[in-house]
């Protein structure tokens, strides 16, 4: 338990800081680092055990079936870590009560940083790798919030972004690359991947894990490519540069490799891409951080350089060269942690981080001098200090490595950096410290010691090590060692190994950064002439174009456009039919080929050529509606031909329908339609649509080739429509009696669409805009000579009371024969459409008995009291009875409560088509229709005709 | 119907009952003014329907011959629909009231969409499936035209209209196939149908009912809606269409490939991939792009309607339990954001650009906080729920043997992240600049607020809803 305590102890106490600055900056600030002093005693508790060499552990199930445990255990890497985190942390808050400002919100800040160093001790301290991934972002998190802690400085927020950006980004890969890894082992507990390094390097997945963890290793240590947003994060106050990018954040990329180094290291994969990127990070950022003027600038760059440094020990993938790894990581913290509250001293007291303005500083800051000089003398590498050792054995186990065959190439390059190192470090004590002491600045001076104690304390660190390495750290570096490989070690660290390669590496290092020191005035005007990235722009310049394709590529995708839209569906779907149609195995149908006859295939060719004469006049609505009528009528010949008379009568004469109320509805839109595409665009919206037409057609075909793996309900129809019904005729049958259910629901839904269409054209006939569209509109042809010919009028008047009387006898014919209330319905309709168009509305209008309204009503009540009805029979709503009557001289005939719900079809269709009409009519009257007005009649007294 | 059938449909028989005698209450009593009055009760009653749902009925039942299916899977999928459906209607009652667009209509026309959802979640019949599925778009379409008066709304109705039914189509024609090449519309017997030579004609069946769903859930490439649709809608619409929508057409897909094409795994399995992937991507990069907070959201919808697919597309019972933790931590996150984005004004006016974002934080940091949490939940990002669920999803791809396909949808978390971060950037550290001023309804801020500290304490055990899940899924994939 007690190891989640000490994760726990630093989020829980979070709040505590935030609640003690209300009794004064001190208790905030001792609050801080009581919590932290705790923690760290509660670890300092375990040391023991854990340089015995035990493992302790905690397990608490979190969320088991996700794989996310709350599972902790400390071993040597652990522990090193973790104490320099919570005793570099201590230092960080003493350092930091006395450098911020008296009008810095100080609560917000250790609030901030104890949650960063809850999370960094989480990272060090995870079993499980899923949460480790958990307090990896959030130190993403808290870092954001640490380095924007000055938001008034526009640096710091972009400095902020970047970090986040990168960092985050990151760490999201990352969870890929685990989650291969917790798949490869079964088990998503460190503890338990460390033992399967077989496995894991053997898996096929082993490259695509080791990438993506390792770009989330270093977007976090910053290494080359991703080195750019370090320097710009240190815009943040400075200890939290020092914390949080020297000792801590920037660590925990170091941390993850050495902790997955007994699994992933040693093989060529990783020692190419570690090795290599530890190396140019190294070099790179060393150059970089020679020409910075900037102190912490300068630092930043260093940093990034010595991370490149321990990443390429890492990546070596030997026992020797991982021990010097975690040694290095050590004296790093220790120095360059000085080092970063050093530059935080300077700027406090002389108001610049210039070092062109710097100089001079070591009579009026004795003891800061005294600090600096001592850790970039470690930075630099002079023995005997601690950084010295590390870096010795670091050149001895470049000298013996190779890289791809090249025996030179790393010594040469390690030295190099070695030697750039040792520059910088100098010219950061040189250029601030020694030469002149500037005039123009204001009375530096040491500080109080309470900012300079925590540098003194690591610096003491710094030579106690540097002087006795065997007994000062020795046993953290074993301890340490042994969990990073995975086996014992036992470190034996001098100062003197005789003149050895490396010696004289280091030799030239040091000599040749003295010579590049002094040259450092020209080689800073070749520097500055030279063009070289810059990171914010190198970062802007990615992201931004990045953006901006983004942004076009959505532009052209969603522009708005319907037809665009209905393309990219069309063409996917299409995409989508060819990809099954080539992964999936074809067979050929099994029913036989029904023979090819002369007048179908007439028939058929017609409705094809209809078809395309549509796409191509479309544009003349008169007329693609005359070619969608002809469509109509091959369609119910069709239906006819094949037997289907019912379906061929309902057709004919919904079309018949459906083309008047449209043509007179066209009558208020214009005639044509413009063109607004062009040539380009129709040719391929043609080649999609036939396409998307072609496949359709043969999947339909392929469709009926084939029987369907249950028997159709056909037969049991054709079986029970007699007995069952008492009609001979399937259809009818079924319609009014077997699925009476969906009928009745569809004249309720018929009825309801004819009220709609009235209740729009009494919104549109109110005062308003679609109003005066319509007072305003004018036809765009001129009338026709003769509106009402008068031998339509005749023949239509003449022909009235026979159309009604067909329309009766196709409905009591219906149930045995073809025929039905729905056609007779239409039939009747049609038979008053034609009556409105050859005589007019008004005409027919004076003459209209019934309201269609109550026609709709009468007819779904009708239909509805014939279902109601058959509960008095005992039986379910709708069931239909039927008997036979005999009433002389009729022969007997059939009577089944199936007419009268026939009849309510009837009256609802033709009510409901009768409204529609109507509707139109008063629109048409509304638009100025003149001819109309009046009741046309042709015997007017007077013999005019009008 | 026997009282058995008519027991197992009864709560979404009470709702429509309850839609169908609100709208003649309100139409003969006071219309619009009548109109919070229904809201509030449309959204208790969901929220009772909810509660008796989830508390009390349990066992499998299967009403009408098989059409009509309820068990665990459709329970839990209906309580997330009713509660994030009542969630986000007490949330706009506010917003609408004070700008008159509130019709006593939205309440009833949310109410029977929400029974269509209820429908499609239970349905074991491509004819029920159907039936449910226009129940709810139809009610749709109409509410995202709501603003009458405004070109924008209008346009976004009848897009949406027009490539809904374009969507409709295909799936009827998907539907169409199946049946032609099975001979039954029952779930159970299409599946009783499938060894393992599938004809080829089920086959595309199969792909144009996954692609008219598709359109349903916003996967692209049919996606194309959604853009235009959210920014046209008025933005309590457009919550909804982000939330109760979402969850039913994802769990409506669960069903179809599972409860009918459960035996040939691999070919669907191949589809939703395929969507899940599209969708991931485009969702991340086209957000990249946008100043629009509501289209920035719409994007961020396809791109989660990607990752939830990949719980889907894993075919396991722990894919199914994974999208469906993922979609019920999805609407809430949504639910918070839309809180936030309904209190975005400026001077009185409705207010959608992120720019008006900037350094928002110093004005009303308990906001911006809230939203920050939002955020990088959205964005997947630890220790908020947001992570909970992209790791479920995950996780599940992977023990599914699809690691390739859990490696595409972290690289595509990752380009996405860079918008939220953005939103989170402008908030804390964004350009000074006169910003949103306006005050925050009671409910919004108690959304706001709940659904943050609900991605924060989530984590704890994600309030159990994974032991469900799985029952659920369990009942899903047998």
């Amino acid at each position: 338990m007690s190891l989640a305590l000490i994760v726990a102890l630093p989020f829980l106490g979070a709040f505590l800081p935030g609640l003690m600055i209300r009794s004064g900056r001190n208790a905030c600030a001792v609050s801080a680092g009581a919590i932290t002093s705790l923690a760290l005693v509660m670890l300092g508790l375990h040391a023991p055990a854990v340089l015995r060499g035990e493992v302790i552990q905690t397990r608490i199930d979190w969320l088991p079936q996700l794989g996310l445990n709350a599972n902790f255990f400390l071993d040597g890497l652990g522990l090193l870590f973790a104490g320099l985190i919570l005793g570099i942390g201590l230092l960080i808050i003493l350092y930091a009560r006395f450098y911020l400002d008296r009008r810095d919100p100080m609560g917000q800040f250790y609030t901030y940083l104890l949650l960063f160093q809850g999370a960094m001790v989480g990272i060090v301290l995870s079993d499980n790798i899923l949460l480790l991934l958990v307090f990896w972002e959030l130190t993403s998190l808290s870092s954001f919030l640490l380095i924007g802690y000055w938001k008034h400085l526009p640096e710091g927020r972009q400095g902020a972004r970047m970090a986040l950006t990168v960092t985050g980004m990151g760490g999201l890969a990352m969870i890929a690359g685990m989650l291969i890894l917790g798949q490869i082992v079964g088990s998503y507990d460190l503890s338990v991947i460390l033992q399967n390094k077989e496995a894991i390097q053997a898996s096929d997945w082993y490259l695509p894990a080791l990438i993506l963890i390792l770009l989330g290793a270093f977007t976090k240590s910053a290494q080359f490519p991703f080195h750019f947003w370090l320097p710009h994060a240190m815009a943040a106050p400075t200890p939290v540069s020092a914390y949080l990018h020297s000792a801590t954040m920037v660590k925990a990329g170091l941390f993850l490799m050495a902790r997955l180094w007994p699994v992933l290291a040693g093989t060529p994969e990783w020692f190419y891409i570690v090795a290599t990127t530890g190396l140019v990070t190294m070099v790179v950022a060393a150059k970089i951080a020679l020409f910075k003027d900037d102190l912490k600038a300068l630092l930043a760059f260093s940093t990034v350089s010595h991370l490149g440094l321990i990443t390429m020990l890492l990546g070596f993938g030997t026992q020797a060269a991982a021990t010097v790894a975690v040694f290095h990581i050590i004296n790093h913290a220790t120095f360059k942690a000085a080092l970063f509250m050093v530059a935080g001293i300077v700027d406090h007291s002389t108001h610049t981080r210039d070092l062109k303005l710097l100089g001079g500083l070591r009579r009026a800051m004795p003891i800061t001098f005294a600090i600096t000089t001592i850790a970039a003398l470690s930075m630099a590498g002079i023995p005997p200090l601690n950084g010295f050792l590390s870096k010795e054995l670091m050149l001895e186990e470049a000298s013996h490595t190779v890289w791809a065959g090249i025996p030179w190439l790393l010594p040469v390059l390690a030295t190099i950096g070695a030697l750039f190192s040792v520059a910088y470090s100098f010219r950061f004590l040189g250029h601030t410290f020694l030469g002149q002491p500037r005039s123009q600045l204001d009375h530096p001076h040491d500080p109080s010691v309470g900012l300079w104690g925590a540098p003194a304390f690591l610096t003491l660190l710094v030579v106690l090590i540097g002087l006795f390495p065997m007994l000062s750290a020795a046993w953290l570096i074993d301890a340490a060692a042994s969990a990073v490989t995975g086996e014992a070690v036992a470190v034996n660290i001098y100062h003197w190994h005789g003149f050895t390669a490396a010696f004289w590496m280091s030799v030239i290092a040091i000599l040749g950064g003295f010579v590049l020191l002094m040259l450092h005035a020209p080689l800073n005007r070749l520097w500055l002439a030279t063009p070289r990235p810059e990171a914010k722009r190198i970062f802007d310049g990615i992201v931004e174009p990045l953006a901006a394709l983004a942004r076009g590529l959505t532009q052209r995708l969603h522009d708005g456009a319907l037809t665009r839209y209905f393309a990219i569906a069309t063409v996917a779907i299409v995409a989508a039919g060819f990809a099954a149609f080539l992964g999936g195995a074809h067979s050929p149908g099994l029913r036989p080929e029904t023979p090819v006859e002369i007048v179908p295939l007439i028939g058929w060719f017609l409705l094809i050529a209809s078809a395309a004469a549509i796409v191509s006049f479309h544009r003349n609505r008169l007329l693609a509606l005359v070619l969608v009528g002809v469509i109509g009528l091959i369609v119910s010949v069709g239906f006819a031909y094949l037997a289907a008379p019912d379906l061929a009568l309902t057709q004919i004469s919904v079309e018949v329908v459906t083309v008047i109320l449209l043509l007179l509805a066209l009558n208020f839109v214009p005639k044509t339609t413009p063109f607004e595409s062009t040539r380009l665009r129709r040719g391929r919206d043609g080649v999609i649509a036939t396409l998307a037409g072609l496949g359709s057609g043969a999947l339909i075909y392929a469709l009926m080739m084939r029987d369907s793996a249950f028997p159709s309900i056909s037969g049991y129809h054709l079986a029970n429509a007699k007995t069952e019904g008492g009609g001979t005729n399937v259809v009818n049958v079924i319609l009014v009696d077997f699925r009476g259910y969906d009928t009745f629901g569809e004249i309720v839904v018929l009825g309801i669409a004819a009220l709609v269409i009235f209740a729009l054209t009494e919104a549109i006939l109110r005062a308003g805009p679609a109003n005066d569209r319509l007072l305003t509109w004018v036809q765009d042809q001129r009338d026709a000579g003769d509106r009402h010919p008068l031998m339509l009028v005749v023949a239509t008047r003449m022909v009235l009371p026979v159309a009604i009387m067909v329309g009766v006898y196709i409905f009591l014919r219906g149930h045995n024969e073809p025929g039905g209330g729905f056609i007779a319905g239409l039939v009747v309709a049609i038979a008053l459409v034609m009556q409105y168009m050859a005589s007019g509305f008004a005409w027919t209008e004076a003459r209209q008995r019934v309201d269609y309204h109550a026609l709709i009503a009468a007819g779904v009540l009708i239909a509805g009291a014939a279902g109601v009805g058959a509960w008095f029979t005992g039986t379910a709503f709708l069931t239909s009875d039927f008997g036979y009557v005999t009433l002389p001289p009729l022969a007997p005939f059939e009577l089944a409560t199936a007419m009268i719900f026939d009849a309510g079809v009837f009256l609802t269709v033709l009510g409901a088509v009768m409204l529609a009409l109507a509707s139109i009519s008063r629109i048409a009257l509304r638009a100025g229709e003149k001819v109309n007005t009046a009741p046309y009649d042709t015997d007017l007294p007077d013999g005019e005709v009008r | 119907m026997t009282a058995a059938d008519f027991s197992t449909v009864l709560p979404e028989v009470i709702l429509a009952i309850y839609a169908m005698l609100a709208l003649l209450f309100g139409v003969y009593t006071g219309k619009d003014k009548a109109a919070p009055m229904l809201v509030w009760a449309t959204a208790g009653l969901m929220l009772a329907l909810a509660i008796w749902i989830g508390l009390s009925r349990d066992g499998d039942h299967i009403a009408f011959g098989g059409m009509f299916t309820d068990d665990a899977f459709a329970r839990y999928a209906k309580v997330t629909i009713l509660v994030s459906a009542a969630a986000v209607l007490a949330l706009g009652q506010d917003y609408m009231s004070r700008r008159d667009l509130l019709r006593f209509e939205f309440p009833i026309l949310v109410s029977l969409s929400v029974v269509g959802m209820m429908l499609m979640v239970s349905a074991g019949d491509l004819i029920a499936l159907y039936m449910g599925l226009e129940l709810q778009s139809l009610g749709l379409y109409v509410v995202a035209s709501l603003r009458r008066d405004s070109v924008k709304s209008t346009e976004a109705g009848l897009k949406y209209f027009i490539l809904g039914s374009l969507s409709s189509g295909l799936l009827l024609y998907g539907m169409s196939l199946v049946y032609g090449f099975t001979g039954t519309t029952l779930f159970a017997g299409i599946l009783s149908t499938l060894n393992a030579d599938i004809p080829l004609g089920l086959l595309f069946g199969l792909v144009f009912m996954l692609s008219g769903l598709a359109f349903k859930v916003s996967a692209a490439p049919f996606h194309m809606w959604t853009p235009d649709v959210y920014e046209g809608s008025p933005t309590p619409v457009t919550a909804f269409f982000s939330t109760a929508p979402k969850v039913a057409a994802m769990a409506l897909i669960a069903r179809v490939v599972f409860d009918a094409f459960g035996g040939i795994t691999a070919d669907w399995s191949q589809v939703l991939a395929a969507l899940a992937v599209a969708s991931m991507f485009l969702g991340s990069v086209a957000a990249i792009g946008q100043r629009d907070i509501k289209r920035l959201m719409a994007y961020s919808s396809i791109a989660h309607m990607g990752y939830a697919m990949v719980g889907l597309a894993a075919g396991t019972v722990v894919g199914v339990q994974a999208m469906l933790i993922y979609m019920a931590i999805y609407v809430t996150m949504n639910i918070g954001a839309f809180a936030f984005i309904l209190s975005m004004e400026k001077e009185g006016r409705p207010v959608t650009t992120i720019d008006s974002l900037n350094m928002y934080v110093t004005r009303e940091p308990m906001r911006a906080w809230a939203m920050l949490f939002l955020m990088f939940s959205l964005a997947g990002v630890p220790p908020f729920l947001g992570f909970a669920a992209k790791l479920s999803v995950l996780r599940a791809a992977v023990d599914g043997g699809m690691v390739w396909l859990a490696l595409l949808a972290v690289i595509a978390s990752v380009i996405g992240a860079y918008y939220y971060i953005r939103i989170v950037y402008l908030m804390f550290f964004g350009k000074e600049n006169e910003g949103l001023d306006g005050k925050m309804g009671s409910v919004q801020w108690l959304m706001l607020m709940g659904s943050a500290a609900i991605m924060l304490l989530g984590m704890i055990n994600l309030f159990g809803i994974e032991g469900l899940a799985a029952t659920a899924a369990e009942s899903l994939v047998r």
